[in-house]
């Protein structure tokens, strides 16, 4: 009962401090994903090729491929006059592409020889080398065509052209990015574990001690577990919140971005969040306990920033980790707080199965170390060297 | 009633290594205070006082020596201690996010009154200590007076029979010593056993029916104001503490 009070009151009263709620609320559920989700999605989408939006072509010498033109339409591509110099208006970035259509072009077709195209493309520029990128697959399979006309004309199988048949069958579940962005789920939560609770954690602890309001504290009646357990709630309390409204806004992130342009299986639709987030859940406590026992063992609130900011590399170690070294999830592992959640929802945005050993250790694990944190902070409140 | 003998409390100096000899911040205090009185520690700084206090109010433990607060040791018996015990240390230690009502509530429920009786507990001392003009504000820009009066109503919020005041007038005005100081005396008229640490001689003087001349970590003497006037042949306290303690006699500067 008296750890409820001691919760509520440090709630109400971080409520009223800005930087608090500025951690909390904003810097891991809004700023964290959108700085590295926003930037993943928008690099992803300018080398990435979607062929179903429409785009421009600017063509020079439309007039002399009628054919050329009725196909790229029929392929979402609307063809555009070019403008009199292009090559320069390319380099300068008046237009990402120019497909130069030579006056021998219909001659040459007609007579059965290659005919001459020129695509003026500036490579250094990512929008120039995407609209290449895309322009020469169509003039590819438009190619293609014409080849099997030709055969088929002089009475020979197109088949005969193709000696190899070539199928690329990647069987990594996830797509080249997919890994990184499967291991940014477990990093935006943790991370936005510890911003949410950091300030917290300090204030009503090493804080507490600062203002001298920890003297009169532990004179009342009251057992110094419930100190704790309430400093320890409250804190609970906003690392619950920030990761929760995280999860919320890392499922409405992608729900903006087309997820399938990763090519992968990631996927982070509501079932999949909401998954990872039950996975992660056991890390509240433990985190909360962290910072909690961390800052009551410091003794300023300059000491507490200190070691919590080292503390903050945390949870990206196992982010680096697990990118360079790829360790494999095995059941020790899964019982390590953090690192075993990191593999979990890693597993879980991929959308592969979780045996439920691992889920079972992963929990248990992660709950012993936080209720062991939480006997060292007890130990810490009882003695007197608390006060400073 | 506060009964403590010999109590002993060192420390080790901060940056000290093994084998330093430690700091002694209280030798050998030992003194009694009655119910219905105000009983002064009476020290210059770095006396031991605020030690001595502290061991009494449970915060810390004594290395040798015992005491009791109204029959309950503050070694084996801490939680009954601080039920009968109203503790305001040398810092006020406000929330200054909170407004003095909330304070004052906040120690209330700490302390086991049920909600109701603590609503009722916390606007009666912030009629009683005059803080109506203050209660609604957040403590953050309040004056040291006004933090006293915050710091005082939480000390008083479970009714404790015995209190304890460490310095409280430290930096505070005339007007607001005046009124802490009738806040007092009415408190050991209503039977309360009050126990006030301060250096300034008239304050104490002024104020405490029994006087305890703290130095160097022992008590150099127990008695009334006039009491020790007449023990040390001085005539007024200033003198007699001077005398009490030695000091006049050339030792450390």
């Amino acid at each position: 009962m008296s750890a409820l009070i001691v919760m509520v009151k440090e709630v109400l009263d971080n409520l009223r401090d800005r930087q608090t709620l500025f951690y909390a609320l904003l810097f891991g559920p809004v700023l964290l994903p959108l700085l590295l989700g926003g930037s993943l999605v928008a690099s992803q989408r300018q080398v990435s090729i979607d062929f179903d939006a429409v785009t421009e072509l600017a063509v020079e010498g439309a007039e002399r491929a009628p054919n050329l033109v009725r196909f790229l339409h029929a392929n979402n591509v609307d063809v555009v006059p070019a403008p009199a110099d292009p090559a320069l208006a390319v380099r300068l970035g008046d237009v990402p592409l120019v497909l130069s259509i030579d006056e021998r072009y219909g001659e040459a077709l007609r007579e059965g020889r290659p005919a001459p195209l020129t695509l003026h493309v500036d490579e250094g520029d990512k929008r120039s080398s995407k609209a290449a990128r895309r322009a020469s697959a169509l003039l590819g399979v438009h190619e293609r065509t014409l080849d099997a006309l030709r055969l088929q004309h002089r009475g020979i199988d197109p088949m005969l052209f193709d000696s190899i048949e070539l199928t690329v069958d990647d069987v990594s579940s996830d797509g080249a990015g997919g890994q990184l962005l499967a291991s940014l789920l477990p990093f935006l939560f943790i991370m936005s574990m510890v911003m949410g609770g950091f300030y917290l954690a300090i204030d009503t602890t090493a804080g507490e001690r600062e203002r001298r309001s920890l003297e009169p504290l532990l004179t009342l009646p009251l057992a110094r577990r419930d100190i704790v357990l309430g400093k320890f709630g409250a804190t609970l309390a906003f690392v619950a919140l920030s990761v929760m409204l995280t999860a919320t806004s890392v499922w409405a992130l992608f729900r903006l971005f087309p997820i399938e342009m990763f090519g992968g299986q990631v996927r982070f639709d509501g079932p999949t969040v909401a998954r990872a987030l039950a996975l992660a859940a056991p890390l509240a406590p433990f985190v909360a306990a962290l910072l909690v026992t961390v800052s009551a063992w410091t003794r300023s609130t300059k000491e507490a920033q200190t070691y919590l900011g080292l503390l903050m590399v945390i949870p990206m170690a196992p982010f680096f980790v697990l990118q360079f070294l790829s360790l494999q999830a095995t059941a020790a592992s899964a019982a390590l707080p953090m690192l075993g959640q990191y593999q979990l929802l890693e597993r879980a945005t991929l959308g592969e199965p979780i045996p439920a050993l691992h889920v079972a250790l992963s929990v248990g694990g992660t709950l012993c170390a936080a209720a062991s944190l939480l006997v060292v902070a007890v130990r810490l409140y009882a003695d007197e060297r608390v006060l400073g | 009633m506060i009964v403590a003998e010999g109590l002993h409390k060192r420390f080790r100096r901060a940056g000290a290594r093994r084998g330093d000899t430690p700091l002694v911040a209280v030798d050998d205090v030992g003194f009694s205070a009655e119910d219905g009185a105000v009983t002064g520690l009476l020290g210059p700084n770095g006396a031991g006082k605020s030690t001595t206090l502290r061991m009494l109010a449970t915060l810390i433990r004594p290395d040798a020596g015992r005491a009791t607060i109204d029959g309950h040791d503050v070694v084996t018996d801490v939680l009954a201690v601080r039920r009968s015990l109203g503790f305001m240390p040398h810092d006020a230690g406000v929330y200054p996010r909170l407004t003095a009502r909330e304070n004052v509530h906040y120690y209330a429920r700490l302390a086991g009154l049920d909600a109701r009786t603590a609503r009722s507990r916390t606007g009666e001392l912030i009629e009683q200590l005059g803080m109506v003009g203050f209660a609604e504000r957040r403590a953050a820009g309040f004056s040291q007076g006004q933090r006293t009066k915050v710091a005082l109503a939480r000390a008083l919020v479970h009714r404790p029979r015995t209190i304890m005041l460490d310095e409280p007038t430290n930096g505070l005005d005339v007007m607001a010593t005046r009124s802490l100081r009738e806040i007092v005396r009415d408190l050991a008229a209503s039977g309360h056993c009050i126990v006030f640490s301060s250096h300034v001689m008239q304050e104490v003087a002024a104020l405490c029916d029994t006087i305890a001349i703290v130095a160097d970590g022992r008590v150099a003497m127990v008695d009334s104001l006039d009491g020790i006037l007449g023990r040390t042949g001085k005539s007024d306290l200033e003198d007699a503490f001077v005398h009490a303690t030695g000091a006049d006699r050339g030792t450390d500067g």
